[in-house]
């Protein structure tokens, strides 16, 4: 009876955690309630997904990130408002707070609503810059979408993202078959700064765009804050602590107007779309990825169990995870692996082009060797690597440091101590072959001494007359 | 001619020295007096000879044995030196107790030498030839256990 409950428990544990990896609790800071409407079914996908979604307007007095000093919710989705700030329950060191304690946020940014100073503030910090004029946009004469912006050319059309580089997974193609169309209305793109290694941007504007302030009545643009593709319209900073923050730069893309909205392509550079047909967008599969991304529903990865044992001459040592090795021991370091997509954990693999490493350090890397698959089970992958521990004694880690943009981040360190030989291990000297002419040596040295001493006690001692005679010489 | 019969002369008394120890031993110092004399006008192959004659003619026969044993000793060690200088030095232990093995042994083969030798008599008034031996005998079991040890 009391093992049924338990997995009825283990069950209802399973329902619960179906959704993202790191909790279910969505706090939505959204101004005008009337404004729930517009984005009905982006927030109808969040709570089908499992989100247990709390509305807050900004001024609401029991707003609040923390609860006794604990993160009250684990993911937070800030909405455009209408007044200049948050409010004193959103400053920016709180939201700094909640990404350190390991919170998501996911902010949209819209040109018809001035961001707060506050969060552009908070942008700074994360070395993300947002363009002086408080109303720019971003356009494009030969991106736009010819239905909804034939004159303004603001609803800029951007294709499916390609990989940011070879070797990092692209979570955000959607079937990956291409021809896809994403809207991206009206909205601030950003630029990065060069310095942070954990910013990546997920969709950059075409190389055409720029970023404009329609209120300015000047007949050309001169000067503008950022072109092309240095203006990047998503971008993601995910913190030491594997926290996501998300920066969607036209949170129009959220509405439903735009879910389902037709849109035509402008004739490009080159005559590229001359002969485009009414498409529908793709924004509720894209946002749904950029939003399941942020809140920690795709590329998570998880370590699993981290074992490592001696394995002289191929035997495999009972003990696992001992505390000391010897130099030169063979040892083999198993690591399990896991990424979390949408709902389940499965086997981790890499991308192509990019490995697993393992680091046998201390202070420095001794070795970095890459780890390689030994077995796949039904949601983990075990990676192994077997090697001869360096001839140096001392304390060393068994290091995997794998950070990668877009999967959290792992870093695992295992400290165990190498001792030199004991006097006992040394190999004898008799197995040394170079040893060999010593070893006659000495016992040549010995016989000779044995012969010698039986001649002596054989031979017969000479007077000491001769002696004394000889002296007189 | 004359010297190389002075040289030759002595031989048969040598014969007589080891095998009737007693009695040639007056005999003995003459011919080498004459070889020291005869000296300055004889090639260097001749004093060589002298003197090794000489050697033959006035040390005991307990005192060949240990300068052939030391020679003997000096070959090993030297061939052990020469192997390692031209094939290296792998396990240096193996070399350090091989070749300290024969100096070891030299040393304590030297000091056996000297207090066994008779002319030394005075200052070794009260170590008899017997106890000197029994010391030799006990230094060198030490150190062939040291050397075998060492070798691991």
């Amino acid at each position: 009876m009391r093992w049924l409950l338990s997995f009825l428990l283990l069950g209802l544990l399973s329902v619960v955690h179906a959704v993202s990896s790191s909790g279910n609790k969505l706090l939505v800071v959204l101004e005008e309630l009337a404004d729930k409407a517009k984005y009905s079914k982006y927030l109808a996908d969040l709570e089908s997904r499992g989100f247990k979604t709390t509305i807050e307007s900004p001024k609401a007095e029991k707003l609040a990130l923390f609860e006794l000093g604990e993160r009250a919710y684990e993911h937070l989705l800030l909405l455009p408002a209408q007044s200049k700030g948050l409010g004193p329950n959103l400053t920016p060191k709180l939201l700094l707070d909640f990404i350190n304690a390991g919170g998501n946020i996911l902010l949209t940014l819209d040109s018809a609503h001035p961001t707060p100073s506050g969060l552009v503030s908070l942008l700074l910090e994360l070395d993300i810059h947002l363009p002086t004029d408080r109303n720019a946009l971003v356009v494009d004469h030969f991106n736009f979408d010819k239905l909804s912006a034939a004159e303004k050319h603001d609803v800029v059309l951007v294709p499916r993202p390609d990989a940011l580089r070879p070797d990092v997974k692209n979570f955000f193609k959607g079937d990956g078959k291409g021809g896809e169309v994403i809207a991206f209305p009206r909205g601030v793109g950003q630029t990065l700064g060069n310095t942070s290694p954990l910013l990546t941007p997920i969709l950059r504007a075409p190389r055409t765009a720029y970023s404009y302030n329609p209120k300015d009545d000047v007949e050309g643009v001169e000067d503008p804050f950022a072109v092309g593709t240095q203006l990047s319209l998503i971008t993601t900073m995910q913190a030491r602590n594997s926290a996501r923050f998300t920066v969607i730069g036209a949170a129009e893309m959220l509405e439903d107007a735009w879910f389902d909205a037709k849109v035509k392509r402008s004739v490009g550079m080159g005559g590229v779309g001359s002969d485009a047909k009414e498409v529908k967008t793709a924004n509720q599969a894209f946002v749904k990825e950029v939003t399941g991304w942020t809140f920690n529903e795709i590329g998570v990865l998880k370590v699993g169990k981290i074992e490592h044992h001696l394995n002289e001459g191929g035997a495999k040592s009972n003990i696992t995870n001992p505390k000391i090795y010897r130099v030169k021991n063979d040892v083999t370091y198993n690591i399990e692996l896991s990424e979390y997509s949408w709902d389940h954990w499965e086997p981790f693999t890499p991308p192509a082009g990019d490995v697993v490493q393992l680091e046998f350090s201390m202070l420095s890397p001794f070795h970095r060797l890459p780890l390689k698959v030994a077995t796949t089970t039904k949601n983990s992958t075990i990676y192994t690597a077997s090697f001869k521990l360096p001839d140096q004694h001392g304390i060393f880690n068994f290091k995997v440091n794998y950070k990668r943009p877009f999967f959290s981040n792992v870093e695992e360190k295992n400290t165990v101590t190498v001792r030199h030989f004991a006097h006992d291990e040394w190999p004898r000297s008799w197995v040394i072959s170079g040893a060999w002419p010593w070893i006659s040596g000495i016992a040549v040295t010995v016989t000779g001494w044995v012969a010698f001493v039986a001649l002596w006690l054989w031979s017969k001692p000479v007077p000491l007359k001769l002696s004394t005679s000889g002296k007189k010489i | 001619m004359a010297p190389k019969r002075n040289a030759r002369e002595p031989t048969p008394s040598s014969v007589a020295t080891t095998q009737s120890s007693t009695t040639a031993a007056g005999s003995v110092p003459i011919p080498s007096k004459a070889s020291y004399k005869s000296s300055s006008n004889q090639s260097p192959q001749q004093i060589a000879l002298g003197i090794w004659q000489n050697y033959l003619d006035t040390t005991p026969q307990r005192t060949k044995l240990i300068d052939v044993f030391m020679a003997f000793l000096v070959v090993v060690g030297g061939l052990q030196f020469l192997y390692c200088v031209i094939a290296g030095n792998y396990p240096f232990n193996a070399f350090l107790s091989g070749f300290s093995a024969t100096v070891g042994q030299f040393v304590l083969t030297a000091s056996l030498r000297i207090q066994t030798n008779a002319e030394n008599k005075a200052d070794f008034g009260e170590v008899s030839p017997e106890r000197a031996f029994a010391d030799y005998v006990f230094g060198s079991l030490i150190l062939h256990f040291f050397c075998v040890n060492f070798i691991n």
